[in-house]
């Protein structure tokens, strides 16, 4: 015959037992949510078949608040949708390297572009950027750092698709009005080469 | 006793008149038209009311017609185009929009909150009146649309957005990164919302030409950008944003855009830098022969 207080103990044991497991099952679930929400592995396209070209990046440089132009070598897909994307993501990335004049935290940063081309007026097509939301949630504040980031996209977008002339952007598909507090995005920006540098105040421009 | 009835004429009833329980009709404003009924008459003749009526109606045409108008009401007085001698603050952030963090201790909305506040005295020493869009950290956070509201209704020579940068060097003057229009809109057009900056985007650039260069005389690193700050493009007078980015000297150690000394140089930079671009871009009316239409003058 099992004592009275055996059986309790040990059905209490049994109840802890099962609650620890259930909340061991659900911090695997959080931290299983998190980790999918930080890398996204959706395949953009096999690059394997594509042959690599050169493309203009606009880089961006806190240091003098300007953006310079280089050339590199990237594989790309065929398709111009996907070929834009992976385009601004190599982009993004090269921002997340130690020695970056503009650091931004490494992460998926682009989750699709759109081309919106007009026949009936060849050069006034839209590209509509849907940024990622943990690419804007995590990006640096401030007027400069924000507005860099901005005219690295368009700069690189405007050497790449030149048939285009206004680019949108999305943050998780929806309107969003600043990136990180201070850049507008919920107006369209022209593309256009931005590698103009800021201005420096001059007497002659007093006079009105 | 006098009642309206539905032709919208003045149904006058004067029962204690010599002849009374008659009904007259009258115009209103206007003396009586028509000759007395006796009621007996009107009881018998309702059928022939609206005839009469319309009759009546005839008879005063040409007597309303040659009547003296009424005065005209008098014009409402035209505003100007904007107080030479007022300035609007706008300290970004605020309640739970802290904007980013500038140091350990300190958000962006409380920096700009204490940079305007010393931003103000310093204008006031100008000769200046400074409207703030907030003087306190509200509970909720002011829209973009209620900080261009504020700024637009009081009309003032300049708007000044105040922010802070955990990152960057110096002082950062942005202007709105929207096109001027080819053509100037002719007063009193509407302007689109989101590009109501652009007719004035000449006048903000030579504003932030003018803080740029006293900053630059008081010894402090400036870089003159163009972006779109919310609510830049919804201003209607000239408008820069000033973004306050550590200062980084000889040493290694930079100062950070909380503290006091640099805000109070920065300020009194920009009170001179706005000073000078009042003498030159908004003299006084009485100097300028030319400004004598209110609209597009200027108030002192």
């Amino acid at each position: 015959m099992i004592p009275r207080y055996q059986r309790i103990l040990f059905w209490s044991l049994v109840g802890c037992i099962l609650l620890m497991g259930a909340f061991l099952l659900h911090g695997c679930r959080e931290a299983h949510k998190r980790l999918t929400a930080l890398n996204d592995a959706t395949p953009i396209a096999a690059p394997t078949a594509a042959a690599t070209e050169e493309v203009n990046l606009y880089f961006a440089s806190d240091a003098n608040a300007t953006i310079h132009s280089s050339r590199a070598q990237v594989a790309l897909p065929q398709d111009t949708s996907l070929k834009a994307r992976a385009l601004l993501e190599h982009l993004l990335a090269q921002y997340s390297r130690p020695d970056s004049a503009h650091p931004l935290q490494s992460g998926p940063s682009v989750d699709d572009v759109f081309l919106l081309a007009d026949p009936a007026h060849p050069n006034a097509g839209r590209i509509t950027v849907n940024l990622h939301g943990s690419f804007a949630d995590t990006h640096p504040s401030g007027i400069e750092v924000e507005q860099l980031t901005l005219d690295s996209i368009i700069g690189t977008l405007h050497a790449a698709f030149p048939e285009f002339n206004e680019v949108r952007f999305l943050v998780d598909g929806q309107v969003r009005e600043t990136l990180a507090g201070h850049a507008s995005l919920d107006r369209t920006y022209p593309l256009l080469d931005t590698t103009a540098g800021p201005a420096v105040p001059s007497e002659a421009a007093t006079q009105p | 006793m006098v009642k309206r009835n539905p032709a919208g004429m003045h149904m006058e009833s004067a029962e204690n008149s010599p002849g009374a329980g008659t009904t007259r009709f009258r115009l209103s404003g206007a003396k009586a038209l028509s000759p007395s009924y006796n009621s007996k008459n009107v009881i018998q003749q309702r059928n022939h009311l609206p005839a009469t009526v319309a009759a009546v109606l005839l008879t005063a045409l040409p007597l309303v017609s040659q009547a003296p108008p009424p005065p005209a009401p008098p014009a409402p007085r035209p505003q100007p185009a904007l107080y030479r001698n007022l300035i609007v603050l706008d300290p970004a952030h605020g309640g739970r929009d802290k904007g980013s963090q500038i140091s350990a201790n300190s958000a962006e909305k409380e920096v700009t909150l204490a940079f305007a506040q010393r931003l103000r005295p310093a204008l006031v020493a100008q000769g200046f009146t400074v409207v703030s869009t907030r003087d306190s950290d509200p509970a909720d956070e002011l829209t973009t649309d209620q900080r261009a509201g504020t700024a637009n209704h009081v009309r003032p020579l300049a708007c000044i957005l105040l922010h802070a940068a955990p990152a960057g060097s110096g002082v950062h003057i942005v202007t709105s990164s929207l096109v001027p229009p080819e053509t100037t809109p002719p007063p009193g057009r509407a302007v689109m919302w989101n590009r109501a900056q652009a007719p004035v985007i000449p006048m903000s650039l030579r504003l932030a030409n003018e803080v740029g260069l006293t900053l630059e005389a008081a010894n402090l690193p400036v870089l003159l950008m163009r972006s779109s700050v919310p609510p830049l493009d919804n201003l209607t007078c000239p408008a820069v944003a000033v973004e306050l980015a550590p200062l980084k000297g000889s040493s290694k150690n930079a100062t950070s855009a909380a503290d006091a000394g640099y805000q109070q140089r920065v300020a009194n930079a920009i009170a001179a830098g706005l000073a000078s671009f009042r003498t030159h871009n908004a003299p006084p009316p009485n100097a300028i022969p030319s400004m004598a239409s209110p609209r597009a003058g200027v108030a002192p």
